[in-house]
């Protein structure tokens, strides 16, 4: 990968639940944040803000951000809500990933990070109607 | 005006190169931002072995290296773990086949505490006394491992792979192996930790113990 390169590097952290989408770019330490968004600002309605319009909208300004905070690209950490809950990652992930690249920050090292238990509590019941 | 005091926010922040170990022949490994010196301390940094060496077949594994020390504009990390990454072993995993684990606590020679996970899969599914036998093998190598070699020496022949292989040449004779893996490194304990809860620990003799007989 063309990380020793110059030009710096970050992290984009994306949280992709089935209600919502969570962008936060941070330094490669995950300590200080340049970038953030979520659902909530660029749709209105509550059950959009999981959607990949959503995810794309926000990208973009994230994009635009951390362009100008001087980073090169981004390695992404994708997760989904994870624990005794879904494990899968919501429609909002893929956009994300495709958006950022279309709006010309490169795209490192892509890694699923949702939580894993090694057993715990139970599981929530099925929802029934 | 509050978006005038975010951008003098981040005008006195700079940049800090963070440095790899010497035992990674002090790489760059990427940059963190920050107000002041002392607060990179203690941040951790995760790069994989790809990187660092510039050859792609070390993908697979994760490095984290700890920022211990900040000089003026660079800041100097130690080595604190070890992991392979969560969709490379997934790949490994195969129907029909076992999968043993172990998790292993050794001090090492100069006294660090690491604990390592290594991990076999067999061809086909093996019965439980055989994966016994191989967990067995799996301890024993890593306690002879670290019986002879210091924190810096463990870890090397983690990352060129000669403790795995080392396992893997013990445990082929009991059950046809796939794959030997070190999954997991993490650094528990330092010298000084280690020895401060030695200074720490009390003898408790055989007579004070209260057993029901």
């Amino acid at each position: 990968m063309s990380d020793s390169e110059d030009g710096k590097w970050g992290i984009a952290h994306v949280y992709a639940s089935f209600n919502n989408t969570l962008i936060t770019v941070t330094d490669e330490t995950g300590a200080e944040t340049i970038a953030k968004s979520s659902g909530g600002t660029v749709v209105k309605q509550n059950r959009d803000e999981a959607s990949p319009y959503a995810a794309m909208q926000m990208a973009e300004v994230v994009a635009e951000e951390v362009k100008a905070a001087g980073l090169e690209g981004v390695h992404v950490r994708v997760r989904g809500p994870g624990g005794n809950l879904n494990k899968s990652t919501g429609p909002g992930a893929q956009a994300t990933i495709r958006a950022l690249a279309r709006a010309g920050v490169e795209i490192g090292r892509i890694e699923d990070v949702t939580p894993i238990p090694h057993d715990g509590t139970k599981a929530p019941k099925n929802k029934r109607i | 005006m509050s978006e005038r005091s975010v951008s003098k926010q981040t005008q006195e922040k700079r940049w800090y190169s963070v440095l790899a170990p010497e035992q990674f022949d002090r790489d760059e490994i990427g940059e963190t931002l920050a107000e002041e010196p002392d607060q990179v301390v203690g941040r951790t940094i995760t790069t994989t072995l790809g990187d660092l060496n510039q050859d792609s077949s070390g993908n697979n594994t994760k490095l984290t290296f700890k920022i211990t020390d900040v000089g003026s504009d660079t800041a100097y990390t130690e080595f604190v773990k070890y992991e392979l990454t969560r969709d490379y072993l997934r790949s490994l995993v195969r129907r029909g086949s076992s999968k043993v684990e172990a998790s292993i606590t050794v001090l090492t020679t100069d006294d660090y505490r690491v604990r390592l996970q290594p991990v076999s899969f067999t061809t086909k599914k093996a019965d439980r006394s055989q994966e016994q036998a191989i967990r067995r093998v799996m301890i024993d190598q890593v306690h002879e491992a670290a019986a002879d070699r210091s924190f810096e020496e463990l870890v090397d022949s983690i990352v060129e792979g000669r403790l795995s292989s080392a396992i893997y040449g013990d445990a082929k004779t009991i059950y046809p192996l796939r794959r030997v893996e070190v999954q997991k490194l993490t650094l528990e304990a330092r010298p000084e930790e280690v020895a401060a809860e030695e200074e720490a620990a009390v003898d408790v003799d055989t007579e004070d113990v209260a057993v029901d007989e």
